[in-house]
């Protein structure tokens, strides 16, 4: 059950950053979960201000914070490590 | 990991001397929020800073909670050298300023020359030095001829091998009076220091100023670059984010469990808010750079986002200072 409600909050986070971000071209399938968010051969193709847009959404969206950089740094590697964060945070 | 070099390895001394400490409370005992906007024939162009000048940190914990640091630098490199040495030899981390460009262990993209950057050096084997940075998760190596490098560069605040440890942590410290004493400081520090350039007359000096920047840039990929640079300055590493503020967020949080004092706690929530809309401003700056929308409308919007958080802040300094007075 756990297990599903993850998965579940992972396309969740994919299509708001998607929406977001407003890239029309990619499906949240083809995102892999654990690959690094900020790589270049990532297919979100993200920068430092998408980051910025990314936490300020995240925190609204899912009732959430990330106050600290160093922890956005982590959270933000990939959709696993996000998702994790935000799934911890709800159950806090 | 911690949000900021110097509180970050004030803190890890502390805690290594035996002292539980955490650093958004150093930071906050320290008074290390402010701001200041400064312009010199010094600088190639305007800047701004959102925390108290290097170095504070230590002496303001020294002087408030009763540690006293051993610290030194150096003329002769070969000084610094032995004595970091003899330093480690008889079992003492140290903490040493260095230029943070030669801190190998982290991405080359976001090391730049700065020469006022904090590490604790922890130990030697035969060829590397064990570094403990505060932007890097894990302990790291670095070859003795780099770190030698980085203490001795020169230049502007050249770190001169500045090192220094805490020798001396007092048993009982009053930690209600050193966060009393650290709050009037700071809150004094934003609204009443008679400078035109720093606490909120230097954020309503830059709310004044940033429209004027496109006739200070060479080109718009210039002023482009100086104003995503309000977000590095808010947001990058060594901040710990929205300039600071979310870290003083969480010491006055911490302070109001110490003191029992639930008007610090809504206070905390507070600042966490306006550290919110000083995140607000680095997106903002940060997305107007990127995409060169930088006409007077847009320089007007974020001139008058930098007006409202000096009115907030100054309501915020204002009664924090009434409550600690």
């Amino acid at each position: 059950m756990a297990e599903n409600n993850l998965e579940r909050l992972k396309t969740e986070v994919k299509e708001v950053i998607i929406k977001t971000l407003n890239i029309n071209k990619i499906n949240p399938e083809d995102v892999n979960d654990s690959a690094p968010l900020f790589a270049p051969d990532n297919p979100f193709g993200l920068d430092s201000v998408d980051a910025i847009d990314i936490i300020m959404t995240v925190q609204k969206h899912f009732n959430v914070r990330i106050a600290d950089q160093n922890l956005a740094r982590d959270v933000l590697e990939s959709i696993d490590t996000l998702a994790e964060f935000i799934h911890r945070e709800r159950n806090n | 990991m911690a949000a900021h070099c110097e509180s970050g390895t004030v803190t890890a001394l502390l805690n290594h001397g035996g002292l539980e400490i955490t650093e958004p409370m150093v930071f906050g005992i320290a008074s290390g929020i402010f701001f200041g906007y400064f312009e010199s024939s010094n600088f190639s162009f305007p800047m701004f800073i959102v925390r108290n000048k290097p170095g504070s940190m230590r002496r303001n914990i020294a002087k408030r909670m009763g540690v006293k640091f051993y610290n030194k630098s150096f003329k002769k490199p070969q000084q610094g050298i032995d004595e970091l040495d003899r330093l480690l030899a008889d079992g003492h981390p140290v903490a040493t300023q260095v230029d943070f460009y030669y801190m190998e262990f982290l991405p080359e993209y976001i090391r730049a020359h700065i020469n006022v950057h904090f590490v604790n050096i922890v130990g030697k084997n035969e060829k590397n030095y064990l570094v403990s940075d505060a932007y890097h998760r894990d302990k790291a190596e670095l070859s003795v001829e780099v770190l030698n490098k980085a203490r001795f560069v020169g230049g502007y605040m050249a770190p001169k091998g500045f090192l220094f440890y805490p020798f001396h942590i007092p048993e009982n410290i009053d930690f209600n009076k050193a966060i009393i004493k650290g709050i009037k400081k700071a809150a004094f520090d934003m609204t009443k220091l008679p400078v035109p350039f720093v606490g909120i007359k230097g954020m309503r000096k830059f709310a004044k100023k940033v429209t004027g920047w496109p006739e200070l840039a060479r080109d718009i990929d210039h002023l482009s670059h100086e104003i995503m640079k309000i977000n590095v300055l808010l947001e990058d590493q060594g901040t710990g984010g929205a300039g600071f503020r979310f870290l003083y967020a969480t010491f006055l949080q911490e302070a109001a469990q110490k003191l029992n004092d639930s008007q610090l706690e809504g206070m905390s929530k507070r600042m966490m808010a306006i550290g919110d809309d000083w995140r607000n401003i680095s997106y903002f700056a940060a997305k107007i750079g990127k995409n060169r929308d930088l006409g007077k409308e847009r320089l007007n919007e974020l001139s008058q986002m930098i007006y409202n958080m000096a009115d907030q802040e100054q309501a915020f300094f204002s009664e924090l200072y009434k409550m600690v007075k």
